[in-house]
């Protein structure tokens, strides 16, 4: 057996301007989709930001609630809310592309785990609002 | 090599743990901001006048474990998926001090997460009063 390597030559790659994911429709959506992490970060963030303030300062907590109620933080907290479902819709997507499950001879297909995964994400939903009703 | 396979191998804690956060932040975020900063500012069902965050941290256990896992889980998810992303957005240079960043925020999110979860909500760690809380 042979153990000389094969240097195979380097293919010129084309530098790419930030704006590469604009020039087809699927990087467009490949791209969106990798943008949800910023929504998911940011209300991370302001979740966290939150917490701090209700644990910290209990008194003026309160002022803290005029900036949820704020419209442009509504407005935001919608477009978040968007951005996450689409975040959970690729994501249920994806993993049954990478991850079919196997039954018998077939293996289920992305379209199946997506369904599957969103009638779960129904059922947490719902499984969560008991936690507020508890809460009460 | 035995310093390589460690490496790797850490590295894929990081890739479960982000494909965990995956997960977290696809069931359990969208029903969260729902809730805390839609249904509650816009008076929308199910909720109340009363603040849902206050409802489910103060003095709850199974609710902050909750919050706990949504949040830091989602925290870890975003931030490492974000930094992957501004590299591919053009900060491909930037790329390893972005990732640094990334992991300061999630190390120093993560830690005022739960210490306010239990300052909030000592019982979740029975016997054990927060330090430096009121």
């Amino acid at each position: 057996m042979s153990t000389k390597k094969t240097h195979y030559p380097e293919i010129p790659r084309k530098n790419l301007g930030p704006g590469w994911w604009l020039a087809n429709r699927h990087y467009t959506v490949y791209m969106i989709r990798e943008l949800t992490s910023f929504f998911v970060t940011a209300f991370s963030l302001i979740y966290i930001y939150q917490v701090y303030r209700l644990a910290s300062n209990p008194g003026t907590y309160s002022q803290y609630l005029d900036t949820v109620r704020n419209p442009a933080m509504i407005s935001f907290s919608i477009v978040a809310l968007g951005f996450t479902l689409f975040h959970s819709v690729t994501w249920f997507y994806l993993i049954g592309k990478i991850q079919p499950i196997k039954i018998g001879r077939k293996k289920t297909s992305p379209l199946l785990a997506l369904g599957i995964n969103t009638v779960f994400l129904v059922i947490i939903s719902f499984a969560v609002l008991q936690l507020f009703i508890v809460g009460k | 090599m035995s310093k390589m396979s460690t490496v790797a191998r850490f590295h894929a804690l990081l890739w479960g743990v982000f494909s965990l956060g995956g997960f977290i932040a696809a069931f359990f975020l969208p029903i969260l901001i729902y809730i805390n900063n839609i249904a509650y500012p816009l008076g929308l069902w199910p909720v109340t006048s009363q603040d849902p965050t206050r409802l489910l941290v103060i003095n709850q256990t199974v609710s902050t474990l909750f919050v706990f896992a949504a949040v830091g889980g989602s925290l870890f998810h975003g931030i490492f998926r974000l930094s992957a992303t501004l590299a591919e957005l053009g900060l491909k240079k930037q790329e390893a001090k972005i990732t640094a960043l990334g992991y300061a925020i999630i190390a120093v999110g993560l830690l005022a997460l739960g210490y306010y979860l239990w300052v909030l909500s000592p019982n979740i760690i029975p016997g054990l009063a927060p330090p430096w809380s009121k």
